[in-house]
């Protein structure tokens, strides 16, 4: 499945490449804007990349995995990433997983069947002072309680 | 005290331009452009300022390092990578007032001579990103940015740059890797920043903070600043407070502020009437303190610094008598097992055995030989055998907890299970 | 020139110098994985560690410029606990596979070992698994396991051969080297990754598995693929060639070589080496014994031959002392000569700027020293009932001429036959270049000897030693009695090669004029 970014996006890129001195500095802002128009970073798009920046797909793959936030694979469309560092740790964070686990009958790192949830457990978010937290996808959701997390859940389709 | 960072954030929309101006906000830009970069140098030296960011180096000090006949492009970056456990700071700043990161990288990049500053963002922190990408359109239309601001013949573009999760480009030249297009790999120094930086010219990377002390310090003078807080440490911190106490939350406190009058004054003492146990103060980075030193310490450099420890980036947690100082090491080493970079032979290799052996003494399998070892792995990843100082930043607090609680240790030990149940 | 101190040693360095270059240099002993002399410096295994004086944290001293009073300590208590600790990080992960690794017997992290630690395992925890026995492409099989992310073969893709195939993926202790999904590995220059991968992580995929690297013996050779001779080192056991790999000289090859040159040692071993003398009886090819087969030569060639030319066809792919020997035997033994010389040539043939030349002639420019001509294919070449000693290979079309030629007797020395060759009437069977001494000129006009690794397989006779006993028969006897009289007499025959001798032109060759 080959990709191309839309108009808007392609515009979006060409904006990117003027604000730095060599094209491989627009990297990492368009594997996010791959990642906002198709939800992860397929290997055609890797290679779509590496033909704008005139880089090889090997550039593009080496620096796509080294970062947490891009997904190198499909996963469900509401990305929950708990905090499970030090400070959260201290208020409860491992509740927070292990109920999230519990709620969505996955295992950290896995998708719900249905593709609506996804799992994940990272280290700390800078929400320290309202912890536990968690963020899903751009947003954080702060000072969680399991009444809150339920809350929260439901309002997400 | 007066404050200087915070000053506005209980103002309702001081994100807003409008709002932000009324009180003061791009005030010092007509000053500054009546001064040469130099100048501004020399004031920013007279403050005493020194980097927020976690290294506390001579802020003015590292501006001037730039070498005199350089013809190449000079960038500014704000690190506003904000990832080290318990700080949270920076977001604070750019959540309540965004204007004035904004005004203050303006001064930084003029006094340097750069003329395109990025923000290096986090790419967690997406509603910071958002109200700075507000903030910054609102700056442009005004004229702060752009070409020939306010007149000055000065240009400067500003763009935001955000990072995708990875604690490691918060170190300054994995910031550059990361902004350049690649991996976050730390770079061998020298070659220092100031000297080839991004793109091989000469660079300057400030925390957050650090650039929002700008504007107040053109304002009312390096001098005014200095009478801040202490000898070596001048000004106010922003501290991250979290952890078992009653108010976490971000606090601006004069430096020096003792660390017992900041829980009990400030913080609301320990939760649940417990007492301390342990005070990280500045960051998982470096050692902890029991509650004997930490109340016989205060925040600020040289005082930390002094009690074994460090004031970092601010970021103070505080652990109750109840806390399980073995399992806390446990998800302390567990960040750095997951952080680092990889380049290198012992971080790569220490990190992930670090963890292996304290979530096995956690998990009650630890061996008495497990502790020297402990100590002897982190002997053997720090002062300069890595390629950055991630590694001593993995090994302090392990030494640190290994010292000071060392019988919580043994104990989970002989008892083959945690002793908090 | 600085002076600079290690350990007890002062010595007198160029400025621009590091310190491990210096330490080389003088014979010192400083660990590294690293550190490659024609990559740039990565500084990331740490081996390298050294203290200075003055200065309270170690620098790496791959990285480290020497300056004027610098004192280096390579010895000193911290610095052996600093190389132990590098060395008992890698071996926390890395897999105890010496068993079953190839690498083993040349492994840099054996010999480090064994020389800067000896220390037993401290780790009781599991070890981080990654994907073994990966193939990378068509010639190099990765064991991710191993691989102690050193990054040169990252960054021989990057330098070398341009192509940024390989990368480092993930990070921390997970991070593995690998190619783009789906891509593989293919750049001309792949299996040079394998010669300076310090591990077993890196295997040729040709070679794995098939010899243990202690049986092997090693020849100081030249490659005969294309005109470049880039120098090698020819690894065989039992009359078997197992392996090349490069052979340094900065001159020619520095220390790289293509893959294609580099698995053209398949033609030492091939099945289709001939071993026997072949007679044509009948139409068809038999095994005949050496004296029967140089018997009808000579009841060909001896006595007066009146008109009739005796031809020789000399090749490119020849070594010099092969050519010269016929050329001279034939000139020496016969009123009437002509010489011709076939190259190979190759359509659409591989090249780059860089190692692969679209010659593939090994000893391109060793028969223009004797003025011999290549085949122009012209209609009138090849003499009509001449004798035609052949060496090496012909086209097909340079086959039907000869025929047509209508010759008198076709002798044809050659080491592989993979054809039916009745075009011949006596086939005598040559060792390869491996299996004797030779020189070759390649397209620098390098002279270059590539030594003998094992005797002649089966019953293959040198071309010296075939045509020293026919001109003895003739009696018109030759003067040399091994390849290195043959360069002799060469030596002696040519103003360009005047003076030069195996010893003269050495393991690194000699530019002729």
């Amino acid at each position: 499945m080959s990709f191309e970014f839309t108009t808007e996006n392609k515009k979006k890129f060409e904006d990117f490449l003027r604000r730095y001195p060599q094209k491989k500095a627009a990297l990492l802002p368009s594997l996010w804007l791959v990642q906002e128009q198709q939800g992860w970073i397929s290997p055609e798009s890797m290679e779509y990349l590496a033909g704008l920046l005139d880089l090889t797909p090997a550039h593009i793959f080496e620096t796509a995995t080294f970062y947490t936030m891009y997904n190198m694979k499909p996963i469900g469309k509401h990305h929950i990433q708990v905090c499970n560092s030090i400070c959260c740790c201290l208020r409860g964070s491992e509740g927070v997983v292990q109920y999230l686990k519990k709620k969505l009958g996955v295992n950290v790192g896995e998708s719900t069947a249905d593709k609506r949830f996804h799992l994940s457990a990272v280290e700390c978010l800078g929400s320290c002072g309202t912890a536990p937290m968690m963020q899903i996808n751009d947003d954080y959701y702060e000072d969680l309680t399991e009444e809150k997390i339920d809350q929260i859940l439901e309002k997400l389709k | 005290m007066e404050l200087i960072l915070s000053k506005n954030w209980h103002v309702p929309d001081q994100r807003k331009l409008s709002v932000a101006e009324k009180n003061g906000a791009y005030s010092s830009l007509k000053k500054i452009f009546g001064m040469t970069p130099l100048q501004v140098i020399e004031e920013v030296k007279a403050s005493g300022l020194r980097g927020r960011g976690g290294a506390g180096f001579a802020t003015g000090m590292k501006w001037g390092f730039i070498p005199k006949d350089n013809k190449k492009p000079v960038y500014l970056i704000n690190n506003f990578d904000e990832s080290e456990p318990g700080t949270f700071k920076d977001r604070m700043i750019a959540e309540k007032d965004p204007h004035m990161i904004i005004e203050g990288m303006i001064i930084a990049s003029y006094a340097i001579g750069a003329h395109t500053s990025y923000i290096y963002i986090r790419g967690e922190y997406h509603r910071p990103w958002e109200i700075l990408e507000e903030a910054l359109k609102e700056a442009y239309a005004k004229g702060y940015l752009g070409k020939n601001i306010l007149g000055s013949g000065f240009d400067l573009d500003i763009f935001q740059h955000r990072g995708a999760g990875a604690y490691i480009c918060g170190e300054e030249t994995a910031l550059l890797s990361s902004l350049e297009g690649g991996r976050g790999y730390p770079r061998i120094k020298p070659p220092f920043p100031a000297i080839a930086g991004a793109w091989a010219c000469p660079t300057i990377v400030n925390n957050v903070e650090t650039l929002s002390n700008i504007p107040y310090i053109i304002n009312n003078g390096g001098a005014a600043f200095k009478k801040i807080g202490t000898e070596k440490s001048a000004g106010t911190k922003l501290m991250s407070a979290s952890g078992h106490i009653n108010k976490p939350g971000v606090y601006e406190v004069e430096m020096g502020l003792p660390i017992r009058t900041f829980i009990e004054e400030h913080l609301g003492g320990v939760w649940k009437g417990r007492k301390v146990k342990g005070v990280v103060p500045g960051g998982s980075s470096f050692a902890p303190l029991t509650n004997d030193e930490a109340m016989r310490t205060n925040l600020d450099f040289e005082s930390c610094a002094a009690a074994g420890t460090s004031l970092g980036s601010g970021g103070f947690y505080v652990m109750d008598d109840t806390t399980c100082m073995v399992r806390l090491l446990q998800f302390t080493t567990k960040f750095y097992a997951h952080e680092s970079c990889g380049q290198c032979t012992p971080c790569r290799e220490g990190s992930g055995w670090i963890f292996k052996i304290a979530r096995r003494i956690e998990s009650g399998n630890g061996r008495e030989r497990d502790l020297n070892l402990l100590e002897d792995v982190c002997s053997n990843v720090v002062n300069g055998r890595t390629i950055c100082v991630f590694a001593d930043a993995m090994a302090m607090p392990v030494q640190g907890f290994l010292k000071k609680f060392r019988n919580e240790f043994e104990e989970h030990i002989r008892l083959g299970k945690c002793p908090h149940g | 020139m600085v002076k600079i101190k290690i350990d007890d040693k002062e010595i007198d360095v160029p400025q621009g110098t590091t310190v491990l270059q210096a330490a080389k240099a003088n014979k010192i002993d400083i660990p590294y994985f690293c550190y490659h002399s024609k990559l740039s410096i990565a500084g990331n295994c740490r081996m390298c560690l050294v203290q200075i004086k003055g200065q309270n944290k170690p620098v790496i001293s791959c990285r480290e410029q020497v300056r004027e009073g610098l004192e280096v300590d390579t010895k000193s208590p911290e610095v052996k606990k600093m190389q132990k600790g590098v060395l008992e990080f890698i071996l926390v992960n890395h897999p105890l596979d010496c068993p079953i690794c190839d690498q083993s017997g040349e492994c840099v992290l054996q010999d480090n070992y064994f020389k800067y630690s000896k220390s037993s395992s401290r780790l009781e925890d599991q070890k981080i698994h990654k994907p073994k026995d990966k193939p990378l492409g068509p010639l190099v099989t990765l064991d991710d396991e191993r691989c102690i992310v050193c990054t040169r073969c990252i960054r021989f893709c990057d330098e070398i051969a341009k192509t940024h195939e390989l990368c480092v993926t993930q990070r921390g202790g997970h991070s593995e080297v690998t190619t783009f999904p789906g891509k593989a590995l293919k750049n001309p220059y792949s299996l040079c990754t394998v010669d300076i991968c310090p591990v077993g992580a890196l295997t040729s995929t040709d070679f794995r598995f098939k010899k243990r690297v202690w049986f092997l013996k090693t020849a100081k050779s030249v490659c005969t693929h294309c005109a470049t001779g880039c120098n090698i080192k020819m690894d065989w056991d039992d009359a078997s060639v197992y392996r090349y790999r490069p052979r340094e000289n900065e001159a020619v090859n520095q220390c790289w070589m293509c893959d294609e040159g580099r698995l053209s040692y398949k033609s030492i071993n091939d099945a289709t080496r001939v071993l026997d003398p072949l007679m044509k009886k009948e139409g068809k090819l038999q095994k005949v014994e050496w004296n029967e087969a140089l018997q009808k030569v000579l009841s060909v060639c001896g006595g007066s031959l009146g008109d009739v030319k005796v031809v020789g066809v000399l090749s490119a792919q020849s070594t010099c002392e092969e050519n010269f020997a016929l050329y001279h035997f034939i000139k020496n033994g016969f009123k009437n000569s002509k010489f011709l010389a076939t190259k190979k040539e190759v359509k659409n043939s591989s090249h780059d700027n860089f190692l692969i030349d679209a010659d593939k002639n090994p000893n391109t420019n060793f028969l223009p020293l004797i003025s011999v001509g290549h085949l122009s294919g012209a209609a009138d070449e090849f003499p009509t009932g001449g004798i035609y000693f052949v060496l090496d290979h012909l086209t097909e079309a340079q086959k039907e001429k000869i025929i047509a030629a209508n010759p008198r007797l076709v002798v044809w020395m050659t080491s592989n036959l993979s054809e039916s060759g009745t075009w011949a009437d006596v086939i005598l069977p040559k060792p390869t270049f491996a299996e004797q001494d030779g020189t070759f000129i390649n397209r620098q006009k390098r002279i270059q000897k590539a030594d003998k690794a094992f005797e002649p397989k089966g019953h293959a006779k040198p071309v010296w030693e075939t045509l020293a006993e026919l001109a003895q028969r003739l009696d018109k006897p030759v003067s040399w009695n091994s390849a290195e009289t043959v360069f002799k007499t060469l030596a002696e025959s040519v103003s360009a090669l005047k003076d030069l001798s195996y010893l003269k032109i050495g393991d690194q060759g000699v530019m002729v004029s």
